[in-house]
């Protein structure tokens, strides 16, 4: 009876906390707000319009192009800029390197919330969304395909990822036996959610591999799947490197009193996993480029710009950060993760939309509510994030 | 348990397992696929068929007299699950007709998570409505560009060509080969229907090319196409290759259990492996290192 | 339509091995490069970083 008490008492503890948790903090008019709220409401708009009117009467996808911005840039890149999560949690858990240890919550915070909302755009994208849940409740197991591979793995991984942070959440809630026996469970999920990385990041180029007719033969091979495995990593890599140098500047008052010295060597260290990653990802790239005898394909408009992504947005950022490291140079290490993420973006929108169909009359280009629905799902993101560090400990506690 | 009757209920099993293999081996044979052979030097370009297709699957039904549709080259669409076409040729107008291939291994089939398209014991691919969850993996994957998306409809079916499978059911033939005045549809199992075309190719070697397209593209089809041009000219596409498309994910997807297996293991063993907690007595001890100095 | 003719699969093997040898040649560079002797990468004590945010 007395327990009950307690619990009953805890229970209204932890309602009363979150009720008071959930209010806004901080000032309302900053220039991110302004932008963010008009793109969210009308992204709102838009959804609405999709759900009712069908996909067409929103966004320009074909019947020749049935894929667009929402799979070839929220789903299949941000995927890829979430591989951090699964790298940092192998050099920590794994590798137990300490060095590491300060940022892994904020990058596995920042893979949870890219996975729920960049996956979570899956689901914007899907004809008929409500079916989601037969591929999982087993009426219609389709084992033989890779997206059946690919979206379990997105839900495991979201579980894996949950409960690598939720050791956060219970320190937050002040619900100290439950952290204790979360934390207990962070290495079984680091392993388990390292696997399932490596699957579905490689998954999310098997997706192409039956498009080979329809892919340009400078992007297709039977490799894309190491390929997209490779460049997770580095994309991961350089997305904590861009992510925090965002995160130090805006939430300098949460992260404060940081040693600088230590901050750099963390930058430099991830920049050279990043620049030795890049030099075997250009050289698989050349290796493909061989075996598949592609040199008769570079000189017209389509090769320039297969060297364009390979050369100037996959070598070119390569030896930046490895000129950045041995000078100790942040500011190159920002530049070359930022071309770094733009080469990504090039590599998995030319898999998806630009080179896909290359030969098309009418070319696939996304209309305005494509490109206002994407930055809305990357803003509440960017909203659900600043809420959860501005609560919970996800800078601190290094 | 009785160790005779053990090797006698063992004996038992053992005889019987060869029986039940030769059972469903022939039963396997005798459900054949089937398909239809269309042979365009004789078609007219009438569009009949588009009409008898369109009204037998409830789409929408051309107005053939009036619509002056074979001017220009068209496609399949979410409203007409077949098409004919008129090319202008060297040998003059070919008309060629369009629908889902029904290959033997559909990539469609392959690609879609939920079985929603699959692939009938009798060989037509069937669409569910009640399954597909309209991801449109099936467009990106086929070879043929056959399935169609209804994009403006909040309930979006995919289109395409089911070979009339109801109709096939009942003992009847496709809608389409029943309303072609001319003979160019023909339908049959595939082995009927490949004697045949290569009989007419034999007996009239200098009115046909000599392909049969659908024996073996994209590891061959239940329709198949005789032409008295070269396929390029009349609107297929000759670069699909002949490996059936499920092939090209089989190496990663027969991976994959691989990896499921062999990465946890793999993790935890390197994981213990750089365990420091007792390193650090020792170094202690040794008096020189640090743990973390080497980092 | 069918040729019969010999397709040589391998074709590129003996570029892809060169490509090999010139890559460890290459990599093992970058590698040096990066783990540099430390008294040319250490910054001075007491000199700040050269760049902070």
């Amino acid at each position: 009876m007395n327990a009950t008490a307690v619990i009953a008492s805890e229970f209204t503890r932890v309602v009363k906390f979150f009720w008071q948790e959930l209010k806004p903090r901080g000032k309302w008019l900053t220039p991110f707000n302004v932008i963010s709220i008009p793109v969210i409401v009308v992204g709102l708009i838009i959804l609405y319009f999709r759900f009712v009117y069908g996909l067409g009467s929103v966004t320009n996808l074909s019947q020749e192009f049935p894929w667009g911005l929402w799979i070839g840039f929220d789903v299949v890149t941000g995927v890829a800029f979430a591989g951090g999560s699964y790298v940092i949690t192998f050099v920590v858990y794994v590798m137990r390197i300490e060095k590491y240890h300060s940022i892994v919550r904020v990058t596995v915070l920042n893979g949870l919330l890219a996975y729920i909302f960049y996956a979570g755009a899956l689901v914007l994208d899907l004809g008929r969304p409500w079916h989601i849940i037969n591929p999982i409740i087993g009426n219609s197991f389709g084992y033989n395909s890779v997206l059946f591979l690919v979206s379990w793995h997105f839900l495991l991984y979201m579980i894996a990822m949950a409960v690598e942070f939720s050791p956060v959440v219970a320190e937050w809630a002040q619900l100290e036996r439950v952290r204790k026996f979360l934390s207990g469970l962070t290495l079984a999920a680091v392993i388990f959610g390292i696997t399932l990385s490596i699957l579905h990041q490689s998954g999310l180029g098997a997706l192409f591999l039956m498009a080979k007719p329809k892919i340009h033969p400078l992007w297709y091979s039977e490799f894309i799947p190491i390929l997209f495995f490779v460049s997770s990593v580095y994309a991961g890599l350089s997305m904590i490197i861009f992510e925090g140098t965002i995160s130090h500047r805006v939430f300098r008052n949460l992260i404060g009193g940081h040693d600088h010295h230590r901050y750099e060597e963390i930058v430099l260290g991830l920049a050279k996993g990043a620049a030795i990653t890049m030099f075997v990802y250009y050289f698989f790239q050349a290796l493909i480029f061989i075996h598949e005898e592609r040199w008769q394909l570079i000189t017209d408009f389509w090769g320039y710009w297969y060297l364009v992504e390979v050369l100037g947005f996959v070598l070119v950022p390569c030896f930046m950060f490895a000129y950045a490291v041995r000078n100790r140079s942040l500011g190159l290490v920002k530049v070359a993760s930022v071309m770094a993420l733009l080469g990504i973006i090039l590599n998995r929108l030319n898999v998806s939309v630009i080179a896909f169909r290359w030969y098309a009359v009418n070319k696939y280009y996304p209309s305005w509510e494509e490109i206002v629905v994407t930055l809305m799902v990357v803003f509440t993101e960017i909203w659900v994030f600043r809420w959860i560090v501005t609560r919970m400990p996800v800078f601190s506690k290094a | 348990m009785d160790r005779r009757l053990f090797l006698k209920t063992a004996a038992t099993a053992g005889a019987a397992l060869p029986i039940r293999n030769t059972v469903a081996a022939s039963t396997k044979e005798t459900r054949e696929f089937v398909g239809v052979l269309v042979d365009t030097t004789r078609c007219i370009g009438c569009r009949s068929c588009e009409v008898a297709c369109s009204v037998a699957n409830g789409n929408f039904v051309p107005d053939v007299n009036s619509d002056n549709a074979l001017e220009k080259i068209r496609d399949t669409s979410d409203k007409q699950w077949t098409v004919v076409n008129r090319f202008k040729t060297g040998k003059g107008d070919v008309f060629v007709k369009r629908q889902c291939m029904h290959c033997w291994q559909p990539a469609c089939v392959a690609a879609c998570l939920v079985n929603a398209m699959y692939k009938t014991r009798e060989g037509p691919v069937t669409w569910n409505g009640d399954k597909c969850m309209g991801c449109r993996f099936c467009m990106v994957s086929c070879p043929f560009d056959i399935p169609k998306a209804e994009y403006h409809s909040w309930n979006p079916r995919i289109m395409k060509c089911s070979m009339c499978y109801e109709r096939l059911q009942a003992g009847k033939k496709p809608a389409c080969v029943d309303a072609c005045p001319t003979d160019t549809l023909m339908f049959g199992s595939k082995r009927e229907l490949m004697e045949v075309a290569r009989h007419r190719v034999y007996s009239h070697p200098d009115k046909y090319v000599h392909q049969i397209y659908g024996e073996h593209e994209a590891g061959g089809s239940g329709w198949l196409y005789l032409s008295s041009v070269a396929f390029d000219q009349i609107g297929f596409r000759t670069d699909l290759g002949t490996t059936p498309y499920p092939e090209y994910t089989k190496q990663f997807l027969v991976s994959v259990p691989l990896i499921l297996f062999g990465v946890p293991a793999l993790l935890l063993g390197l994981s213990e492996l750089a365990d420091r907690k007792n390193e650090v007595h020792e170094d202690k001890d040794k008096g020189w290192t640090t743990p973390g100095a080497d980092q | 339509m069918e040729f019969y003719t010999y397709v040589n699969i391998f074709e590129t093997k003996g570029l892809e091995y060169l490509l090999l040898l010139s890559f460890l040649a290459l990599f093992i560079l970058l590698v040096r490069y990066l783990s540099a002797p430390k008294g040319k990468r250490r910054v001075p004590e007491g000199k700040p970083p050269r760049t902070t945010n």
